[in-house]
C-alpha cells in the first residue's frame, strides 16, 4: 500500500510547496504515494486517515485554526513545513505591531471586516511530530525527511549553525566585514545561500537548540544599531524562541 | 449556489459563488478567503536593502517579479540608476521565472482540466513524458534564477543598485546551453496546448501590459492598453482603482469603472509583434489566433511565452557570456517615493515605496496581477454562466472553476 499523504497550505506564499515540486524526487513522490488531500495538485480530496500530513503556512484565520485541529485528528504524523508553520513566518511581524492599525493601513475603513489572528507557531496549537525548517525549505531537507519517514525512521534534526555551512562553502564572513549576521545562532543545513551570495543570514531556519546568544548579541551590538538587531531577528522566523524576545526588543 | 470547497489547483484559497434564478444568472462572485498577511503594513520600518527579499515572500511561486518590482521602486525612490548590464541580468531572471512558472501552471495545475483527470499524480501516471518535460523545463528555469539571484525560490543576491555578486562569463555560457537544451520542450509544450480543445467563449475586454518601447513586456515601462491608455507607471493610481468588497480579502481593480485583463493573453494580444523569432513562427502556424478574446486562451499564450522567454534567456546569456564585466554598484540614498513595474507570469505587478532620509521605508502600496484581474474574472464568470445557463449545475460549477484557473490566479499574492 502506498503511504497516504496530505499536503495542506494555510496562509503563506506557497514557496515551500514549490520547493517540494523542485525536489529531485518529485517523480518518485508522484508515483510512490497516494495524495489523499492535496488542494493545489488535484480536484478530488478526501478526509481519510493520513499517514503523514504536511502543513505549510501560518494560522491567520479562525477557519485555519479549526482546520489544523482537524488535520491533527486525521493524521498519524504531522510535519510543519517551512518557517511560516514552524515559527509564524514573515507575517508574524505584525504580532509585534498594533494589529488594528496594521489592518487599517491596508484596508482603511473596512479593516474590521478582515480577520487576522495573533500568529502562533504551529507547535503551540497542535502537536507537531517534525519540523522542516526554512523560508523556504530546501528540497534536500524534504528529501531526507521523506526518505526517513518512509523507511520508518524518525528524521533527525541538524545540530550545527549556518556558520558551518558557510565555512564549507568557503565564504568570506559577513560578521568580519561588520555586517550583522544571524548565522552563528541559526540552525544550519540550508547550505548558506545567503552569505554565499554576499548577504548576511537572516536566521530563517530559527535558532539552534542551544544558541550562544549572549556572545552573538555582544558582537552584534558592536556593529549594528539596536533597531537593526531587532529587524534581523524579527524577520522570517519571528516567533521562534529567543528570536521572539530579541525581535520584541529584549536586548 | 456556491462552489463550497475552495477551488483546487490554484495558488491560495478562493471560492466561486453564483446564483441562478428563473434561468438567469443574478449573481457571480469571486470570494477570496486567503488570510491577509498585511505586507504593506509590516514593510514599513524596514531598511530599503532588506525590503526586496522580504517582498519576494509575497509569493513563492513567482518570487522574482516581487523582488524586481521592489528593487525598481526603491531605486526610483532613492534616485539610483541601474546600469544596462544590471537591467539585462534582471530581464534574464524574469525570463527564467516566466519559463519555469508557466511550466508549473500548465502541467501541474491546468493540464488536468484539459486531460480530464483528477490531478497532477494522474497526469504523471498517464502522461509521464509530459511531466518529465515539465521537470526538465523547470530545472533549467530554476537554475537561471539561482545563477543570477543566488536562490530559485526567494532570490537573495539582487539588491537596489544591482547584485551583491555577479555570475561569470563562463556561467552565462553554460546557462545559455542549458536554456537551448529545453527549447524543444518549450516548443512541444506549445504544440500540445495548441492542440487542446478550449471551451468556446468570447468577451471583449481591455488588456493591460507594460511597454518599454522595445522589448516584449518584462521589466519597467509605461502602462498601456488596447483601449488607448498610455500612462507613466508612477501615475498608476490615476487610472487603476482599487475597491473593497465585503466578501473578499482581495481588493477589486478597475479602469474607468470596468474590469481589465493582465497576464500572458494581454501581453500576447498587445505585443505579439515583439515576440522572438521562433515564437513568432509558431504563432503563424497556430490554429488559434491572437489577439483573442477567449480567456481560456491565456493558457496557450503562456505556452507561447515559454518559447519566447526561453529564447530571450538564451539571447541575453549569450550576449553576457562575451561582455559581462565587473561594475561599481551605484549607491545613493535620498528620500523619496518610487514606483516599480514588471511583468509577472500572471501579469503586470506594481510596487510603490516611500523611503525616508535614513533609508527606511515609510509607506508601501502593492497592486498584484490577480488583484488587477478580479473584476474581469467576475465579469467573465457572469458572461460565461449566462451563455451556458441551461447546462447542469455540476457542469456549470466546473466550467466556472476552469475559467478561474485559466487566469492562473495567485490568491496568496492577491491578498498579500
Ligand atoms: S516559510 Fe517562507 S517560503 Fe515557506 S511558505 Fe512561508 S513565506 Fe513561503
Ligand atoms: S557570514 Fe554569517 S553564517 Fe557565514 S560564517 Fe559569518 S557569521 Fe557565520
Ligand atoms: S543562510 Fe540563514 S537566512 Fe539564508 S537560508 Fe540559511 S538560515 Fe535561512
Amino acid at each position: 500500500m502506498k503511504p497516504k499523504v496530505a499536503i495542506f497550505d494555510l496562509t503563506d506564499c506557497e514557496g515551500c510547496e514549490v520547493q517540494i515540486v523542485n525536489s529531485k524526487f518529485i517523480d518518485r513522490i508522484l508515483a510512490g504515494v497516494e495524495f489523499v488531500h492535496f488542494r493545489l495538485g488535484q480536484r478530488v480530496n478526501r478526509w481519510d486517515n493520513f499517514d503523514v500530513a504536511f502543513i505549510e503556512g501560518a494560522v491567520i484565520t479562525s477557519h485555519e485554526l479549526e482546520l489544523v485541529k482537524k488535520i491533527r485528528e486525521h493524521s498519524k504524523l504531522v510535519i510543519a513545513l517551512g518557517s511560516c508553520a514552524c515559527f509564524g513566518g514573515i507575517a508574524a511581524i505584525t504580532n509585534f505591531m498594533d494589529k488594528e492599525e496594521a489592518k487599517r493601513y491596508v484596508y482603511g475603513e473596512n479593516a474590521d471586516k478582515i480577520e487576522t489572528l495573533y500568529i502562533k507557531p504551529l507547535p503551540e496549537i497542535i502537536k507537531v511530530d517534525f519540523m522542516i525548517r526554512g523560508c523556504p525549505i530546501v528540497p534536500e531537507d524534504f528529501e531526507r525527511v521523506v526518505s526517513d519517514l518512509f523507511a520508518g525512521r524518525i528524521p533527525r534534526e541538524h545540530t550545527r549553525p549556518v556558520c558551518m555551512d558557510c565555512k564549507s562553502k568557503g565564504n568570506p564572513c559577513q560578521l568580519l566585514k561588520g555586517v550583522a549576521c544571524a548565522g552563528p545562532v541559526a540552525y544550519g543545513g540550508c547550505g548558506a545561500p545567503c552569505p554565499s551570495a554576499g548577504v548576511p543570514c537572516d536566521g530563517c531556519r530559527g535558532p539552534l537548540e542551544d544558541p550562544q546568544i549572549t556572545a552573538e548579541l555582544e558582537l552584534l551590538k558592536k556593529i549594528a544599531s539596536k533597531d537593526d538587531i531587532i529587524r534581523l531577528f524579527r524577520k522570517f522566523a519571528p516567533m521562534a524562541p529567543i528570536f521572539k524576545e530579541i525581535g520584541g526588543g529584549k536586548l | 449556489m456556491i462552489y463550497d470547497e475552495f477551488v483546487t489547483q490554484i495558488e491560495g484559497h478562493g471560492r466561486i459563488y453564483f446564483e441562478i434564478k428563473d434561468g438567469k444568472v443574478v449573481e457571480a462572485r469571486l470570494e477570496i478567503h486567503e488570510g491577509s498577511r498585511l505586507f504593506e503594513s509590516f514593510l514599513r520600518g524596514r531598511r530599503a536593502d532588506e525590503v526586496p527579499q522580504m517582498s519576494s515572500r509575497i509569493c513563492g511561486v513567482c518570487p522574482v517579479p516581487h523582488n524586481m518590482a521592489a528593487i525598481q521602486a526603491l531605486e526610483n525612490a532613492m534616485g539610483i540608476e541601474a546600469s544596462e548590464q544590471v537591467k539585462m541580468l534582471r530581464r534574464f531572471m524574469l525570463s527564467s521565472q516566466m519559463v519555469q512558472d508557466h511550466a508549473l501552471h500548465l502541467y501541474v495545475l491546468a493540464a488536468a482540466d484539459y486531460l480530464n483527470v483528477n490531478g497532477v499524480a494522474d497526469v504523471y501516471a498517464k502522461y509521464p513524458e509530459a511531466v518529465k518535460r515539465c521537470i526538465r523545463i523547470r530545472t533549467v528555469g530554476n537554475r537561471g534564477i539561482e545563477l543570477v539571484g543566488g536562490r530559485a525560490v526567494h532570490p537573495v543576491n539582487s539588491i537596489p543598485g544591482g547584485f551583491a555578486k555577479l555570475p561569470t562569463r563562463a556561467d552565462m555560457e553554460k546557462i545559455a546551453k542549458d536554456f537551448k537544451s529545453i527549447m524543444n520542450d518549450c516548443i512541444e509544450t506549445f504544440n500540445l496546448f495548441a492542440s487542446l480543445k478550449y471551451p468556446e467563449f468570447e468577451r471583449a475586454t481591455e488588456y493591460l501590459a507594460i511597454d518599454d518601447g522595445k522589448h516584449f513586456p518584462v521589466y519597467a515601462g509605461k502602462l498601456v492598453t488596447n483601449k488607448g491608455l498610455n500612462a507613466e507607471a508612477k501615475d498608476y493610481r490615476k487610472h487603476i482603482k482599487e475597491e473593497f468588497k465585503p466578501y473578499s480579502n482581495t481588493k477589486f481593480c478597475t479602469i474607468n469603472g470596468h474590469g481589465f485583463h493582465v497576464g500572458a493573453i494581454a501581453r500576447v494580444n498587445l505585443f505579439k509583434d515583439r515576440l522572438n523569432p521562433t515564437a513568432k513562427e509558431l504563432l503563424k502556424s497556430s490554429p488559434i489566433k491572437f489577439p483573442s478574446d477567449n480567456p481560456f486562451h491565456n493558457n496557450l499564450a503562456q505556452a507561447l511565452e515559454m518559447v519566447h522567454y526561453c529564447e530571450e534567456a538564451i539571447k541575453i546569456a549569450e550576449e553576457l557570456a562575451v561582455k559581462l564585466k565587473d561594475e561599481e554598484r551605484p549607491k545613493q540614498t535620498k528620500a523619496g517615493t518610487g514606483v516599480g513595474v514588471v511583468e509577472a507570469p500572471r501579469g503586470t505587478l506594481i510596487h510603490e515605496y516611500t523611503v525616508d532620509n535614513n533609508g527606511i521605508v515609510r509607506d508601501a502600496n502593492l497592486i498584484i496581477p490577480t488583484g488587477m484581474n478580479t473584476t474581469n474574472i467576475e465579469e467573465d464568470l457572469y458572461a460565461l454562466l449566462t451563455a451556458n445557463v441551461n447546462k447542469p449545475k455540476e457542469e456549470l460549477k466546473w466550467l466556472a472553476c476552469q475559467l478561474f484557473r485559466a487566469y492562473d490566479p495567485c490568491l496568496s499574492c492577491s491578498t498579500h
